[in-house]
């Protein structure tokens, strides 16, 4: 009996529109924050401690004084933030180094992957072992690195130890040793040399995996909190998350601002997002999800 | 013949080494360096003040940290947080179970015309709340029958993107974000919780709180423990859950559960299983692999994780209760200026990860290749 009805299309169309609501529901309420905050943004500060999320009288000034456009109207002063250069500094900082790090990290695949040589799997095992080495063991000791070398407190420093990466090396090695062999012993037939073969052959058929590393490479960088707080002195050199921290020192008891700031700097990311969702999800499968 | 091979070695060996050196020159200078470096300054009394003089101290620092009762506290708040990884782990793969079909309609009109019917019901529901004055559940309602109309339209990648979002998001600004819905007056944690309980109920003070969940375990004096409640740690463990239960394992299982051999499904269908059924001996088996793997990682990341909270939220407080290693790493090295010792608690870190490390080369190699 039971069986039969689990069995009907009316029982069907009701469990599909049990697991739509189901879902919908979900995904609503993962939304939330995103939607307090966008709300609280817009509050004056009259409101901020109410419950409702739809403020009586909206305040889109929040936003002007944010970015500085507007002085607040209480201490009459223009707030003490930067976030157009934050925002500046993290893309330009990203940028540079999702630039050096796919170019290095290609170049080195290339040779872990099509050529044969010498002590190749020794080397690479070498690269691989030091994956694993957490973030905060390699802080201390690169720190002092870049104090010998004088790199401390301008934007190469920020950049140039980013610039290589083992775990990008790695990923892309991998993706390079699915392209078949044959490829190289085409062109290479045909007169081309390893340069060639590199550009011209292995580049546009790795363009998924560099893609994917480009997008992780730059995310990466662009939310980085630990080694700009340790290289960074200078006010004008403040990425993002540097800028929102000291944002929240000064003015944490002000939820309206602090959302506002906060709606300003995760904006880029979900249009990023938006743009770049359908390579990512793929993406993801391709680098087996480790960095994210 | 045998000299065209050793030329091409040769020539090989050299466009090799061309190719290599780029990367290779930076992987000396910034982290195999480093690393030999880190373990020298391991062994000393390195400090960035410059009145110390350096020194090289033997396992000092080493016995020091073993004998500090505070490095045993971090070192338990950092496996503290770790319970919040099952249930991370358990939420993605329900995720992952109910989005990895397509849920789609398979007519084309016919999906058309649900997706007008979802926003037109949407857009009167939500029209006459407002109308009525009610804007908050005319905001919560269109977003909701917003998320229906889209999730109709193109189907289950809708969803996944929505779930997606936090994940992508997550760095300071969403920390920010929620450092401010834990604040517990003006925050969304408490007037959520004071709407659901009776009034006069005491609300917990989130992060300024040193209640926690096994609070009502004895522990050590040092270990400020708060009693039994909501407290830091909680309120961590919750933005840890939102962040990561629809990132990248959801991802993975999604992987994992498609690749499932169909006719096991359909085996079960004749034998008369239920959904919970198929899921609990069909599905949860089949990505035990991918299972295994995401535990792993999420260990390991956890053992090096919770700096970026503790900086942004609470500055490893109250009372140490959210310090974890990496943010006592941090502390002891740049803020204590110790960085002798901090590279030996660096170092214990790295050697726990290390056997983790190896734990899932020995037990899940082989399988979690075929399962990624």
């Amino acid at each position: 009996m039971f069986y039969k009805l689990r069995q009907s299309t009316e029982w069907r169309i009701f469990l599909m529109f049990l697991k739509f609501f189901l879902v919908t529901l979900l995904a609503a309420v993962m939304f939330i924050p995103f939607i307090w905050m966008v709300c609280t943004a817009f509050k004056p500060s009259s409101e901020v401690e109410s419950f409702h999320f739809i403020p009586k009288m909206a305040q889109p000034e929040n936003i002007a004084v944010v970015l500085k456009m507007v002085k607040d109207p209480f201490s009459h002063k223009y707030l003490n933030v930067n976030l157009i250069k934050w925002v500046f500094n993290s893309i330009f900082v990203a940028s540079w180094v999702t630039a050096l790090q796919v170019t290095t990290s290609s170049l080195a695949a290339f040779a872990f992957s099509r050529i044969r040589w010498k002590g190749r799997d020794k080397v690479f095992i070498l690269y691989l072992s030091t994956m694993m080495i957490p973030a905060m063991v390699l802080t201390i000791p690169r720190f002092q690195v870049m104090v010998s070398m004088n790199l401390v407190n301008c934007y190469a420093g920020l950049i140039i130890p980013m610039a290589f990466s083992a775990f990008g090396t790695f990923m892309l090695r991998q993706f390079m040793l699915g392209i078949p062999l044959s490829y190289d012993e085409a062109a290479e037939i045909d007169g081309a040399n390893w340069q060639q073969i590199y550009l011209d052959v292995i580049l546009p058929l790795a363009k998924p995996g560099l893609i994917t590393l480009s997008i992780f490479t730059f995310l990466g960088n662009y939310k980085n909190l630990l080694w700009p707080l340790v290289m960074i002195k200078s006010e004008h050199l403040r990425t993002v998350p540097i800028g929102l921290l000291s944002f929240q020192g000064a003015y944490s008891k002000q939820t309206e601002y602090m959302m506002a700031a906060a709606l300003i700097c995760i904006l880029p990311l979900i249009i990023l997002f938006i743009f770049m969702q359908k390579k990512l999800i793929r993406g993801i499968n391709i680098g087996g999800g480790v960095k994210g | 013949m045998k000299l065209w091979n050793g030329q091409r070695e040769k020539r090989d060996y050299k466009a090799a080494m061309a190719f290599l050196m780029p990367n290779f020159i930076g992987f000396l200078i910034f982290t195999a360096g480093p690393v030999l470096l880190s373990l020298y300054m391991s062994f000393t009394n390195w400090s960035l003040k410059p009145a110390v003089e350096l020194e090289w101290v033997g396992l000092r620092n080493y016995t020091d940290l073993l004998s500090d009762g505070d490095f045993w506290f971090y070192f338990y708040n950092t496996v503290y947080f770790m319970i919040g990884i099952p249930f991370t782990v358990a939420g993605s793969l329900f995720l992952a179970n109910l989005l990895v079909d397509e849920m789609r309609i398979k007519a084309v009109s016919a999906r058309h015309s649900m997706a007008i019917l979802t926003a037109v019901v949407g857009v009167i529901t939500s029209g006459f709340m407002a109308i009525m004055g009610w804007y908050d559940a005319a905001l919560l309602i269109g977003v909701l029958f917003l998320g229906a109309f889209f999730g109709v339209l193109f189907g289950a990648v809708t969803y996944r993107t929505m779930f997606y979002v936090p994940n992508f998001a997550s760095g300071v600004a969403t920390i920010v974000l929620w450092v401010q819905i834990f604040n517990p007056d003006a925050g969304l944690a408490n007037n959520l919780l004071s709407f659901f309980l009776p009034e006069g109920t005491p609300l917990p003070t989130w992060l300024a709180s040193s209640q926690n969940l096994l609070g009502f375990i004895p522990q050590p004096a040092h270990f400020n423990n708060g009693g039994f409640g909501l407290g830091a740690r909680e309120a961590i463990m919750i933005m840890g859950f939102w962040m990561g239960i629809g990132g990248n394992n959801m991802i993975l299982y999604i992987a994992s559960i498609s690749s499932i051999p169909k006719s096991l499904y359909e085996a079960a269908d004749i034998d008369g299983a239920g959904a919970f059924s198929k899921f609990w001996h069909i599905t949860v088996p089949s990505v035990a692999p991918t299972t295994f793997f995401i535990t792993i990682m999420a260990t390991i990341a956890g053992l090096q994780g919770g700096f970026q909270f503790a900086k942004i939220m609470t500055d490893g407080g109250p009372a140490g209760m959210t310090t974890t290693l990496a943010y006592y790493i941090y502390v002891a090295g740049f803020e204590e200026l110790k960085l002798g010792y901090a590279s030996a608690v660096a170092w214990v870190m790295f050697i726990i990860i290390f056997m983790m490390t190896l734990i899932n080369w020995k037990y899940g190699n082989r399988r979690t290749e075929s399962a990624t």
